[in-house]
């Protein structure tokens, strides 16, 4: 279908195949492909820089006592750069800015981003913003604040150099990059879908990806705003988180959680509509529940603005206000049950083929069901007051977003790195770096529940002998996980230099969406005349 | 698509732009939510006594007893910061009082330190459940306090328990109410370095009546 309309418009526009070459092709691309290449690029190194700071982190827990690190300010700072990486640098620009860039196009059979331009910008101000970052982990000892940057402890009286003010810039910058970068989706997405492409027969990963733009439209100002505030508490001296001036530290936290809970699914959105996209693929069939998989996503967009106060049961508010903000979160649990759900009905009866894409999707599943289930424990006020700030607070996000949104990336590269490279990633190496990858993430994090449910804090180097046992354990895990992540590595240099070539779609008659009727690698430019989905069936 | 002058691209262009534009106002306004949640936040914990911001009388008056006469014990608490040379005691440490009777606490205050120093206090009531019922009309907490070196003054504290509190079936347990000060360096601009500054420098002339409660 596609592919007959392709082929004339791609003659006709020869003049127009314009091809820049070398850095400038680069540097100045205004190509979404090109630009969702870097995206990924920058993600992967920002994954290997956090991830070594997340290994020293486990090196010196492996013990009791201090052996690695004897500065706690650079422990403190190694924490807070791991977080703020992880989240800013590699989910993000690796869901977002990569897939969403390289996908949300050729799904909706868009020739481009809306804004090519401002899609340019989006990248290099997150570029810039992760050299801000990076000069601010090596000034004055870093900030040491945790990625919360709560004040007092972020105030000039705790953090009196200039560490944290270049963190403030690096997230400032690092936000401006995001709401451009939203504003271009939801416009990309509103404005220039095929003929045809109906909201309604969308796929479900531009679905995910327009849910997340406006999450990111409505939740970054607000960061943007407070971390204003704090510059200027910082260094004009005034008082919005100070008492003595009248001001309240609590207010930060409700800014900063208005913001950060929604964060957690701007991070785990695009992840659901990648898994839904595999899943779909591997069972041959369209996934179970289309409409009510999309709204779900609303909707859990939609709750995650108002349960922002379930990060801050401990300071003081009062019964009626806690049992409000239970409920509330309790609530999200279901439409990301009916996700679930609808996963599983999706393969249920399916012809299920396990390529390594579909690994990672069950792995997700499974992962992201315990993190669910954990989540859910934490929501009831009672419970988290024993447990805020332990270990099973750091299992229990790390599961949902550090594993669950990794497994996603993942699955996200080997299904798509055929399309993106064309060259087809090694069949069996794939699917042992699953295994290996799903082991470790699982010694690595399965512990911590056990250790935080007997009261280890987080956030400190050393802990008592009593925890001594499944801190070693946790630690081999991060051993395992450091070795996937190295053999991953690895499987993308074997890809890139000695994959297969493969066709324009290698995934047969379970991969309907327009992606796979483009050539493989993509073209430099796709869907110049607009494919015309008319009355063919939805295309998820 | 077509448009009137006959260009499709120019006017899908246009649509593009006209969605980024609305999209940029969104995110615009949400910093200046951001902003305004600040007043918000003040407004709403007064109003609401949410996180302990006690209610300020506005004629000054007080709220005739009604119904059974029951008395609820108020505690004081007192607490200064490292950053501000002054000792800070309340007169008495704890009072009973009638519901809806006025009554006056007093609070001394001295200022070790060797030269004339400013300092304003904060204030908040536990439980918080409390707050909306835990009514002033006079506190010294409303403005800012002088102390010339060595001076010594006592500090009055004005208020009444609403009786309401005996009808709201959150607060009808509540026997005891701690009403707790903290008193910090006033601040005109910057926090000033402890004892260094003359009283005269600190006050900008700007009242602190009704300033809103930290605590909430």
């Amino acid at each position: 279908m596609a592919d007959a309309a392709f082929s004339p418009a791609h003659a006709a526009h020869a003049d127009h195949s314009h091809h820049p070459t070398g850095w400038r092709r680069w540097a100045y691309s205004t190509n979404h492909k090109d630009i969702g290449t870097m995206y990924l690029v920058l993600s992967m190194v920002a994954a290997l820089i956090g991830g070594a700071m997340s290994w020293l982190i486990r090196l010196e827990l492996a013990e009791p006592g201090l052996q690695f690190i004897q500065d706690l300010q650079l422990y403190n700072a190694m924490v807070t750069a791991h977080g703020f990486l992880m989240v800013f640098f590699v989910v993000m620009p690796g869901l977002i800015g990569g897939f969403g860039n390289w996908f949300v196009p050729l799904m909706i059979g868009a020739p481009d981003m809306a804004f090519p331009r401002m899609n340019n910008i989006s990248l290099w101000l997150l570029a810039a913003s992760l050299v801000l970052l990076v000069i601010a982990g090596l000034t004055a000892g870093g900030p040491g604040t945790g990625w919360t940057v709560y004040p007092p402890l972020s105030s000039a009286s705790f953090h009196p150099g200039p560490a944290v003010d270049f963190a403030i810039l690096s997230l400032h910058v690092a936000g401006a990059s995001s709401v451009l970068g939203a504003i271009n989706f939801i416009t990309t997405i509103v404005n220039m879908r095929a003929p045809g492409m109906t909201l309604h027969r969308m796929p479900l990963f531009a679905w995910a990806i327009l849910v997340t733009a406006f999450l990111l439209l409505l939740a970054i100002p607000v960061l943007a705003g407070a971390l204003t505030m704090l510059l200027t508490d910082r260094n004009f001296g005034t008082h919005f988180f100070v008492p003595a001036g009248g001001g309240d530290p609590v207010l930060w936290q409700h800014l900063f959680w208005f913001f950060g809970h929604p964060e957690v699914y701007i991070m785990i959105i695009p992840a659901f509509g990648i898994i839904s996209q595999v899943v779909s693929t591997f069972s041959k069939r369209p996934v179970f529940g289309y409409l009510g998989m999309a709204y779900a996503m609303c909707a859990i967009g939609f709750v995650g603005f108002i349960v922002w106060a379930h990060h801050m049961y401990t300071v003081g508010l009062d019964v009626n206000t806690r049992a409000y903000f239970i409920l509330a979160t309790m609530i999200i649990a279901v439409p990301t049950g009916i996700k679930i759900f609808s996963w599983l009905a999706t393969m249920w009866g399916g012809s299920i083929e396990f390529k390594t894409p579909m690994l990672f999707a069950v792995g997700f599943i499974i992962l992201f069901v315990v993190g669910g289930v954990t989540g859910v424990a934490l929501s009831n006020a009672g419970l988290d007051v024993a447990l805020q700030d332990t270990y099973f607070v750091v299992a229990h996000f790390h599961y949902v977003l550090s594993i669950a949104a990794v497994f996603a990336m993942y699955c996200g590269f080997y299904y798509w790195i055929g399309k993106m490279s064309g060259r087809q990633y090694p069949e069996t190496l794939g699917k042992i770096h699953f295994w290996i990858t799903f082991i470790g993430v699982n010694v690595l994090f399965f512990p911590q529940h056990f250790l935080g449910a007997s009261g280890m804090p987080r956030r400190i180097a050393d802990y008592p002998d009593a925890f001594a046992g499944w801190n070693m354990v946790s630690s081999i895990g991060a051993l395992i996980t450091a070795l996937a992540t190295f053999f991953f590595f690895f499987i993308v240099f074997r890809t890139l230099t000695s994959g297969e070539r493969v066709a324009a779609n290698p995934w047969g008659v379970g991969a309907t969406t327009l992606e796979w009727t483009v050539d493989s690698p993509a073209p430099f430019h796709t869907h110049e005349l607009l494919p015309d989905i008319g009355a063919a069936e939805p295309a998820h | 698509m077509a448009t009137p002058d006959g260009n499709p691209a120019s006017s899908a262009r246009r649509q593009r732009r006209m969605v980024a534009a609305v999209l940029f106002g969104v995110a615009g306004g949400m910093v200046g939510l951001a902003f305004a949640s600040v007043p918000l936040y003040r407004l709403f914990c007064q109003i609401t006594g949410y996180g302990g911001t006690p209610r300020v009388a506005v004629g000054g008056g007080y709220a005739l007893a009604t119904g059974p006469q029951r008395e609820i014990t108020v505690r004081f608490d007192s607490n200064i910061n490292p950053a501000l040379p002054w000792r800070f005691e309340p007169g008495q440490s704890s009072i009973k009082v009638r519901l809806g009777d006025s009554a006056l606490a007093v609070f001394r205050v001295e200022n070790l330190g060797k030269v004339a120093l400013a300092g304003s206090a904060t204030f908040n009531v536990t439980p918080n459940k409390a707050a909306p019922y835990f009514v002033k009309t006079q506190c010294f907490c409303f403005d800012e306090q002088h102390l010339a070196a060595g001076q010594v003054a006592d500090l009055p504290v004005s208020f009444y328990v609403d009786p309401e509190i005996a009808n709201d079936p959150n607060t009808r347990d509540v026997s005891t109410i701690t009403l707790s000060y903290t008193f910090f360096p006033a601040v005109g601009g910057k926090a000033p370095p402890a004892a260094k500054r003359p009283a005269s420098s600190t006050a900008d002339g700007r009242q602190r009546t009704g300033d809103p409660a930290t605590k909430g």
